[in-house]
């Protein structure tokens, strides 16, 4: 008999739902027979691959898995089918992709440890090339397209979209990414990123440093307007 | 899931071919999306229904709404998409036209109380919202349902546009149209009308960049035209709602 109220965090001690634990069970199967018969790069120990996700058997030879990888429902990995046959994405141990999320590769996403991407991202190394007028842009296929390296311990929000035309795009270590916010352009590490496009709003660690550089600024402009 | 048998790896070293062929157990989502296919065809009441219509077995269409739908040749309904017709408008007319080539994405929504106009070959990126009316103050106090037929506008959607990731187009009154051959940028928010040949992103959505005709080229920003001077622009101009003049 329970006496103490628990939170739902506290599952581990009970039993889960059935619901959930019906699509636990598919999950594992699904990651056990996805593992067992995909022709990955290479798939590391104990992933976690939603039995919604969509990975195509055929072009998982340019995907690469590390280990604990987590995938999410209804997250999408897309390969182009042109090019060389080299890598194309490539996901390092212990990142976490949630739900929704599509990675649309070309060239080369990469995504390197602890990564946490939230639901319904969307990161693409190339995009639809639009520029002849002549032609719908539906039939015009895509751009060449970049390149897309996040560093480890990125974290991505909600509905995020990490875009790369050209080039090459690189968020540094421990980057964040506010929900919403679109990527165009490379970011230093530990910085803070917001907007559309996006830009770095603060630096991790450096709160309290920014805060007195305003504050000496803003004194500044004071005794500017009295000198005035 | 567009793959077929020849998308083999051309590495030095060849899985067999029953490897690399598609997963067997993908072919249940896709004969449920056939089935799903041929029950909306048969047994909707479709304004109309064209030929190579691919849906997902999880997209949302109600049988209620279904006749004020008009779905083109060749559009495809992804996972989780949803076609929606908030309040039955008096007329028999379809209000959520989708032309030939027009598909909805992964879990986009258009959601039509007016008209909204989908032109051939849009392109469309996932989780696009589309809304031809939007939450109105005046109209939460006051849901008489002759008043709510009469609110928000239309929207039109010309040819060859590409709508981007997570685009939201929302017209609340008067005539949105998103001009031939534009491109919406990810994530964006828009609330005006879009000339043609343009590229905007951003929330509210601005022009970044425009087919410039003079030059022959597309040009950054917007191209502001003096007044009376001749555009040798081949597709008429669609007014801009909300510019200056």
């Amino acid at each position: 008999m329970r006496t103490t109220p628990r939170s739902i965090h506290q599952t581990s001690n009970g039993l889960e739902d059935h619901e959930g634990l019906f699509s636990r069970v598919l999950t594992k199967l699904n990651s056990l027979w996805v593992v067992a018969t995909y022709p990955f790069a290479s798939a590391g120990c104990n992933l976690s691959l939603h039995y919604a996700s969509e990975i195509s058997r055929s072009r998982a030879t340019r995907i690469q898995l590390g280990n604990h990888v987590e995938i999410g429902k209804h997250t999408w990995l897309h390969l182009g089918m042109e090019g060389e046959h080299a890598l194309k994405i490539t996901i390092e141990d212990d990142c976490r992709i949630a739900a929704r999320c599509t990675i649309t590769a070309k060239n080369s996403i990469h995504l390197e440890r602890e990564v946490v991407l939230a639901p319904d991202v969307l990161i693409m190394d190339h995009a639809h090339a639009y520029q002849d007028l002549s032609r719908p842009i539906k039939t015009q296929g895509s751009t060449a397209g970049g390149r897309i390296l996040i560093r480890e311990g990125c974290r991505i929000g909600h509905g995020a979209a990490i875009l790369c035309d050209k080039g090459e795009l690189i968020l540094g270590r421990n980057c964040v990414v506010a929900p919403g916010t679109v990527v165009t352009r490379s970011f230093p590490p530990d910085s803070v990123l917001s907007g559309n496009p996006a830009r770095a709003v603060q630096k991790l660690g450096m709160r309290h440093a920014s805060a007195e550089q305003e504050s000496l600024r803003r004194t500044e402009v004071e005794l500017a307007k009295r000198g005035g | 899931m567009e793959e077929t048998c020849s998308d083999r790896n051309t590495g030095p070293f060849r899985y067999p071919r029953h490897v690399t062929r598609e997963d067997p157990l993908k072919w249940f989502s896709r004969a449920a999306g056939k089935l799903r296919t041929l029950w909306l065809a048969w047994t909707y009441p479709f304004a109309s229904f064209g030929k190579g219509v691919w849906t997902h077995y999880s997209c949302h269409v109600a049988r209620s709404a279904a006749p004020y739908i008009s779905i083109g040749e060749r559009v495809g309904l992804a996972r989780d998409a949803q076609l929606d017709v908030c309040a039955a408008p008096g007329t028999n007319a379809p209000v959520l036209i989708l032309e030939n080539g027009s598909s909805v994405q992964r879990r986009g929504v258009i959601s039509a109380r007016n008209r909204i106009h989908v032109m051939p070959n849009v392109i469309f990126g996932p989780s696009v919202l589309v809304m031809d009316y939007g939450p109105d103050a005046e109209e939460r106090a006051d849901p008489s349902c002759g008043q709510q037929e009469t609110r928000g506008g239309t929207i039109r959607i010309e040819e060859e546009c590409w709508i981007g990731f997570g685009a939201v187009i929302v017209c609340e009154r008067g005539e949105l149209v998103i001009g031939k051959h534009s491109v919406v940028g990810a994530n964006s928010v828009v609330t005006r009308s879009i000339p043609p040949y343009s590229v905007v992103a951003g929330d509210p959505a601005r022009i970044v960049k425009q087919y410039d005709f003079s030059k022959g080229k597309w040009v950054l920003g917007c191209i502001r035209l003096a007044v009376g001077s001749e555009r040798q622009d081949p597709a008429p101009r669609p007014t801009l709602l909300g510019a200056k003049p």
